[in-house]
């Protein structure tokens, strides 16, 4: 992902959440969470235990969600110095600038307090945040390490690929988008008000297959079953993607009656993965038995005898050192493929399949 | 939707599996889920997470089997190409469980992150332990938080073993109840670093990190084999049992002696299906210089009379015991504490009071001793550590060997309006990390009793000042150690103050002018005393024997010129010998050339 796809996928999930965005650029977001995101995001359960309990306002947290790093701390440069620029005269004392700019905005006009204000902040700022880091070292000192912004108003992150963030934001999409029930919105032009268009209800489900013994490979597939006929599709999810999709079931819609329970459309989903994974390249696998092979022989060359001179108390030990390490080796090394599933949902879609 | 069943535990294959060598796990709870959804018509999710739950699936999948995910992943880091290589190395072909042991400062944590962060992002490992001396344990949750994103967390109460990514000091991790409660687990990686001391299989250390359930594992060394081939094998067979065969092969096939390795080629090659070293090239490491001073210090006519009282005292006494060198340590200690400050004679003859018997005549002595402290007014020596410190005008480290000293070292220099933190091996590490950041911040000068132990990396000042010596060659070199390393950009200036008519005037002569010490290479220090020993007792002994049977100050320069003939033979009988045969039998990966590495210990 790179830092556009990121910067596009955050602000989704912050519209799809309902997240009040305060501030925004290419490079940046920042938000004022809404109270489900920021159940998911920020780590409370105890304040959301506490609300919950009492029935208390919530206050949620701002955020400030940095998806271009090097983009935002060039533009917050150029507007510092902006800043800067408009004060011309001052020095750079944070406390001369407020006095400065008081002497001048008392007699004049509107205009120059403005720039005082804008100029005064970030002095406030700058003392805030040395008081900041001086508790921030403090805490480290005793924890190792202190996550950026904890305790700040609004914590700055840095989201790229592999950020803690933006993982934690892809673990919430996965919690918060795992089963849907749609409607495919029926092209409004085309529609007779006294015809009734028929529609055929679909499983989707999108599948992680992960192929692993000590390292790991691992596809995706999108399937789609048609409930009505038992039709059996790939790519289902992309298919999806050029839809129009509602929750609600619109108006002049009919759906065929299903023929098929949705464990019987799991099973066939099951069966056409299986079927698709037989012609997958197994070197891998054989290779990996061939290793778990090995190490075993060697683990049992040199605990089989040792088991043998042992007297009894020693030996029931080393048995069970040994049995210890064949297990791990197994863990280590047995090829294996992972099935499961990363969502699923029923969709209903125009014409009959 | 939910975490890949553990494939160990109860996994439900489907009867009709689409290869026989393979086990297939297939997730079916989704269905049942969604059916009950189904009938109940909800609650349904929203359209746009369910898309951007698939959408960051498809980012983060992992598409081939070999090509590492990590780097993609870690933009604050540049790891160098010899880190890489190792990772690459014990993911592909040693399948997670080796020994790294890279030679000090090659960044033998910078891999072991790599690998781990590469297996996280893999999905392979969700639970690690990472056990490390406890001195940095700090140091490992900064690196993996700061360097890998990874949240590890120190271990602090009995909770934060819970904890998905835990580091804990192995002292701690091996005692109960940590001990039972870790054994009861498994663990997907284990780390340990400084992993010699899991050199002997009969240590709780080593019963304990076998008896840990594990399914890659790392060891980190600097040193895998110090002494004996025996350490060799039980480090490789905690990691791979068999690896060397059995201990009876083992000794057949590779052993020649104790010390000494047969059949090297065969030994290396078994070792390197379990090891990486990484060495540097042999000219050392493109360090800045060290400029030394050595700075004389007149004694006042007060001080010179307690020194020459306490000398004549401790000689008196040892002639009395019979020349026992052993009964004599505290009051060698005196003879070298009266060179450094009033306050440390006082100390410790306090105490020699209170152990002398009431009726001892010792006692009167004593308390002559005393009366010359009462006469000295002022500490020539510290007055001209002060001249050095307001002359730089720099961060500055003071060093001394004793606690008394540096206690007034601080109230005198805070007097004097300058600064001061203290740094001593009894505090605590929260203690001792807090007077680090003082000292990185607003103090001007630290002044330490200690300066082993990791965690006090002083690359941002570069004055050191070394109020007293001490006589182990060893403690100064890692005095010197602490500011002079990877990451100094200045040249070092090292100023050793001395009090000239005493047996101080004699050790700076011996460590600077016949040893040289302060312009050795990194490593060599140690080399040398180590046959040093082997031939003689430790030089602190020897300098301790030469004081106090010398006539006079003639005979201890005599003294002194051929102890420095005698380690300077050691050195260059050094410089020729190979490199021992034990260390010739690690397998090499790479040869990291100078001034590469520079970035790589540069700490936070």
């Amino acid at each position: 992902m790179n830092a556009k796809q990121i910067h596009r996928f955050v602000e989704r999930y912050l519209e799809a959440t309902g997240c009040a965005i305060l501030e925004k650029s290419p490079a940046h977001f920042k938000v004022k969470l809404s109270p489900a995101a920021d159940r998911e995001l920020t780590n409370r359960p105890y304040y959301w235990s506490f609300v919950d309990r009492t029935g208390a306002e919530p206050e949620t947290m701002s955020l400030l969600l940095v998806t271009d790093a090097a983009k935002y701390d060039a533009m917050t440069m150029e507007a510092e110095a902006a800043g800067a620029g408009r004060q011309p005269g001052s020095g750079s004392q944070g406390a001369t600038h407020s006095v400065a700019a008081q002497s001048v905005a008392t007699p004049s006009v509107a205009a120059p307090s403005v720039a005082a204000h804008s100029v005064a902040a970030p002095s406030v700022a700058a003392q805030g945040g040395t008081a900041e880091q001086a508790g921030m070292a403090a805490l480290s000192r005793s924890f190792g390490f202190v996550p950026a912004g904890l305790g700040a108003r609004t914590p700055r992150d840095d989201l790229y690929f592999g950020s803690r963030r933006l993982e934690q934001l892809f673990a919430a999409t996965r919690r918060g988008g795992r089963f849907v029930c749609l409607f495919q919105q029926p092209d409004e032009r085309a529609l007779h008000p006294y015809d009734s268009a028929p529609y055929t209800p679909w499983l989707g489900v999108n599948v992680k297959v992960g192929f692993v013994c000590d390292m790991k490979r691992e596809e995706m597939h999108a399937f789609g079953v048609s409930l009505a006929t038992g039709t059996v599709v790939e790519r289902f999810f992309d298919r999806l993607q050029g839809l129009k999709l509602t929750p609600r079931l619109p108006a002049n819609v009919h759906v065929a009656g299903a023929a098929l329970t949705l464990k019987k459309a799991a099973d066939l989903v099951e069966q056409a993965l299986m079927q698709k994974l037989k012609t997958c390249d197994y070197g891998w696998a054989a290779a990996a038995n061939r290793r778990l092979a090995e190490e075993l022989a060697q683990l049992a060359h040199y605990y089989e005898p040792l088991i043998e001179s042992a007297d009894d108390k020693r030996r029931e030990q080393i048995a069970a050192q040994y049995e210890a390490r064949k297990e791990e080796i197994v863990w280590q090394l047995k090829p294996r493929v992972v099935i499961e599933a990363v969502n699923a949902g029923l969709f209903h879609l125009s014409g009959l399949a | 939707m939910h975490p890949t069943p553990r494939p160990d535990r109860g996994a439900n294959g489907t009867g009709k599996t689409p290869h026989p060598d393979v086990e297939f796990v297939f997730d079916r709870a989704w269905a049942d889920e969604l059916a009950e959804r189904a009938a109940r018509n909800g609650p349904w999710d929203d359209w746009t997470l369910f898309q951007l739950a698939v959408e960051a699936e498809r980012a983060k999948l992992v598409a081939s089997f070999d090509e590492l995910q990590a780097l993609r992943c870690l933009p604050a880091l540049t790891p160098m190409p010899h880190q890489i290589a190792t990772a690459r190395k014990v993911l592909h072909e040693m399948g997670g469980r080796a020994i790294l042991a890279d030679e000090v400062g090659l960044g033998k944590t910078i891999e072991a992150g790599l690998i781990l962060k590469e297996y996280i992002v893999r999905g392979l490992v969700r639970r690690a332990l990472i056990l490390v001396p406890a001195s940095l344990v700090l140091q490992w949750v900064r690196e993996l938080n700061q360097k890998f994103g990874i949240p590890a967390t120190a271990q602090k109460k009995a909770h934060s073993w819970h904890s998905d990514f835990v580091v804990a000091s192995l002292d701690t991790a091996k005692r109960e109840p940590h001990r039972e409660l870790l054994l009861s687990g498994d663990y997907d990686m284990l780390i340990v670093d400084e992993a010699h001391k899991l050199k002997n299989k009969k240590t709780s250390n080593y019963q304990f990190i076998q008896q840990l359930r594990k399914k890659y594992c790392l060891l980190l060394t600097a040193t895998p084999v110090q002494n004996d081939m025996d350490e060799l094998f039980n480090l490789i067979t905690l990691l791979k049992p068999g690896q060397l065969g059995g201990q009876s092969d083992f000794a057949a096939n590779f052993v020649a002696d104790k010390r000494l390795p047969k059949n090297e080629d065969r030994l290396q090659e078994a070792l390197s299906a379990v090891m990486i070293r990484n060495r540097r090239s042999d000219g050392g490491i493109a360090f800045t210089r060290r400029i030394v001073r050595n700075i004389e210090v007149k004694l006042s006519a007060e001080e010179k009379a307690l020194y020459d009282a306490v000398t004549g005292f401790v000689r008196q006494r040892y002639d009395e015991s019979g020349r026992d060198l052993a009964s004599m340590l505290s009051l060698i200690t005196l003879q070298r504490e009266v060179c450094s400050s009033r306050d440390a004679v006082f100390l410790t003859l306090v105490n020699l009071f209170k152990k002398t018997a009431e009726d001892s005549p010792m006692r009167a002595k004593i308390w002559e001793l005393v009366e010359f402290i009462r006469r000295i007014q002022a500490n020539s020596k510290a007055e001209k550590a002060l001249e050095l410190i307001r002359s730089t005008g720099d961060k500055t480290i003071v060093f001394t060997e004793y606690r008394a000293t540096q206690e007034y070292l601080l109230q005198f220099l805070k007097q004097q309006g300058i600064h001061a933190v203290p740094y001593r091996g009894g505090m605590n590490r929260g203690k001792k990390d807090w007077m680090m950041d003082c000292f990185r911040g607003r103090a001007q000068v630290l002044v330490a009793t200690e300066a082993g132990g990791e965690g006090i990396n002083l690359q941002f000042c570069h004055h050191m000042i070394n109020f007293d010596l001490p006589w182990n060659p060893m403690r100064v070199e890692q005095r010197i150690g602490r500011v002079h390393r990877l990451g100094q950009t200045n040249d070092v200036k090292i100023y050793n103050l001395y009090t000239t008519g005493t047996i101080e005037e004699h050790i700076v002569r011996l460590l600077h002018e016949k040893i040289n010490l302060f312009e050795m290479v990194v490593g060599e220090l140690d080399d040398i005393l180590e046959r040093f020993e082997r031939e003689e007792q430790p030089l602190e002994q020897r300098l301790a024997r030469l004081v106090l049977e010398s006539d006079g100050d003639a005979d201890i320069r005599r003294g002194i010129d051929a102890l420095g003939r005698s380690i300077n033979r050691l050195r260059a009988d050094a410089k020729r010998a190979p490199k021992p045969a034990l260390e010739r039998v690690l397998p090499v990966l790479s040869v990291v050339p100078d001034g590469a590495d520079a970035a790589a210990e540069l700490r936070p």
